[in-house]
C-alpha cells in the first residue's frame, strides 16, 4: 500500500531561507527533491533539478563572503515546469576573488546548460539573483 | 549585470548509432583537451563517499563515449554535449552502485530496490518513472522513496553483489592488493569514537581525510576561516585518540 503525497499545482510557491553557507546547500537540494516529486517530475528530471539547484546556489554565492547573508530559494510550480530563483541577501562582497572562482562559475553555468531549459544570473545593489526553469516531459499524468 | 541564457537542449545521451570515427589524432586531441572538464565534473560529485579517482575514471570513460558519439552536424557545442553525457554517467554510477551507510537498513534496502524497480519501469514505460510509480512498484510510501533517493546521495559501502557496469567490473579490481585492508582494524576502533563527534566535526574530518580537500577548501565549504578549520581538526583528532583509547580498554577488559 502506498501513501500518496499531496500534489502541487500550477501557482503553488515554496520559499526556503537559510544562512548563506556552502554546507547548507544540501537543504536547498532536499527541498527541491520534495517539491519536484510533488510537481510530477520523473526521477531523472528530479535528479537533474537537485544538481542544478546546487549549482544555482553556488553561483549565487560566487564572489561573496559566505559567512554573512541569507540564501533565499523560491520554487514556483508552473503548468508543466518549475522555476527556481535563488537570491543572496544581506551579503558582503568577499575581500578578494579566489583564483578558481571564474572557472568554477563557468563550470556551474555549463552544468546548468546541460540540465535545465533556461537559467540566468544578475547582480544589483549588492544582492545577487540566479534563476532557472525546467520543463516536465516524457510522461503522462 | 544580467546574464541569461536558454540552454541548448542537446542530443540524447545514448541516441542511436555512433558517428563515423574521427581521425585518430583528432580524436585524441578532443579527449585530451577535455580531460580537465571530466575531472572538474567528477569533483562536483565528491562528498558522497566515492573516491575521486573512481569518479574521474567514470567521467573519463564518459568523455571518450561522448567523443565517439558526438555529431558535429547537429550544431551542438562539444563541451555542452560532453557535459551532459558525463553528468548522466556519474548519476548512473551513483544510482547503480551507491547506497547510504548512514541511512537505516530499511532505507538502504529500499534504495537498492529502487535501482531494480527503476530499471524495470524504464523498460516497461519507455521513460523514467515518477516517484509515485516507484512507490507503487516497491510498496513504499512516496515520502520513503524520496528519503531513499536522498540517502542514496550519501556514503556508500561497496557490495560484492552490487550491479557492476561493463566499464568498471568488480572482477577488474579483484586480485589487486587492497590498501584498505590495513585500515579495517583502525576503522573498527575509530567508528564508535567518530560517532561521538558533533556532525560538523565528522564532516570536516571526512572532507580532509576521505575527500582529500585542503584546509582552505574546507574553510570555503563550511564557511569558516582556515585557522578555525585547523583548530577543529586538531581538537577532533585529539578526541578521536582519547575515544580509541577508551574503546581499546573496554575491548581488552
Amino acid at each position: 500500500m502506498t501513501n500518496s503525497m499531496e500534489k502541487l499545482a500550477a501557482g503553488d510557491r515554496i520559499e526556503l531561507r537559510f544562512p548563506a553557507r556552502g554546507d547548507l546547500i544540501v537543504l536547498a537540494r532536499l527541498v527541491t527533491s520534495a517539491i519536484s516529486a510533488r510537481a510530477g517530475f520523473d526521477i531523472e528530471e528530479l535528479e537533474d533539478l537537485r544538481l542544478a539547484v546546487g549549482e544555482l546556489c553556488l553561483l549565487t554565492l560566487q564572489g561573496h563572503d559566505a559567512r554573512y547573508g541569507d540564501l533565499c530559494l523560491q520554487l514556483n510550480v508552473l503548468g508543466d515546469a518549475i522555476a527556481v530563483e535563488c537570491t543572496l541577501e544581506r551579503a558582503a562582497p568577499a575581500d578578494g576573488t579566489r583564483p578558481d572562482e571564474d572557472e568554477s562559475a563557468r563550470l556551474s553555468e555549463q552544468i546548468l546548460d546541460a540540465l535545465v531549459d533556461e537559467h540566468g544570473r544578475e547582480s544589483q545593489d549588492g544582492s545577487v539573483r540566479a534563476w532557472l526553469s525546467k520543463r516536465r516531459g516524457g510522461h503522462a499524468e | 549585470m544580467t546574464v541569461g541564457r536558454e540552454s541548448n537542449p542537446g542530443p540524447e545521451f545514448d541516441a542511436g548509432a555512433e558517428n563515423p570515427p574521427l581521425d585518430p589524432a583528432e580524436r585524441e586531441e578532443l579527449i585530451t583537451s577535455n580531460l580537465g572538464l571530466a575531472h572538474q565534473l567528477a569533483r562536483r560529485f565528491l562528498h558522497r563517499g566515492e573516491p575521486l579517482d573512481d569518479l574521474v575514471q567514470v567521467a573519463s570513460v564518459a568523455l571518450v563515449k561522448s567523443v565517439d558519439r558526438f555529431d558535429p552536424g547537429r550544431g551542438v557545442d562539444f563541451a555542452a554535449f560532453a557535459t551532459r553525457t558525463i553528468i548522466g554517467e556519474l548519476k548512473r554510477h551513483f544510482r547503480d552502485k551507491g547506497w547510504a551507510v548512514r541511512a537505516s537498513r530499511r532505507v538502504q534496502e529500499l534504495y537498492l530496490e529502487l535501482g531494480h524497480a527503476t530499471a524495470t519501469l524504464v523498460q516497461q514505460l519507455g521513460r523514467a518513472p515518477t516517484v509515485a510509480e516507484l512507490a507503487e512498484a516497491t510498496g513504499a510510501s512516496e515520502e520513503a522513496v524520496i528519503e531513499a533517493i536522498e540517502a542514496g546521495q550519501g556514503y556508500r559501502a561497496a557490495s560484492i553483489d552490487a550491479n557492476e557496469s561493463e566499464d568498471d567490473p568488480l572482477s577488474a579490481r579483484l586480485g589487486e592488493y587492497d590498501n584498505n585492508y590495513d585500515s579495517v582494524e583502525d576503522r573498527v576502533l575509530l567508528g564508535p569514537a567518530l560517532a561521538t563527534l558533533p556532525p560538523r566535526e565528522q564532516s570536516i574530518l571526512r572532507m580532509r581525510f576521505v575527500d582529500g580537500l585542503t584546509q582552505s577548501e574546507i574553510a570555503v565549504a563550511v564557511g569558516v576561516s582556515q585557522m578555525h578549520v585547523s583548530r577543529l581538526l586538531s581538537s577532533s583528532l585529539q578526541k578521536l585518540r582519547e575515544g580509541i583509547g577508551r574503546n581499546e580498554t573496554e575491548r581488552s577488559s
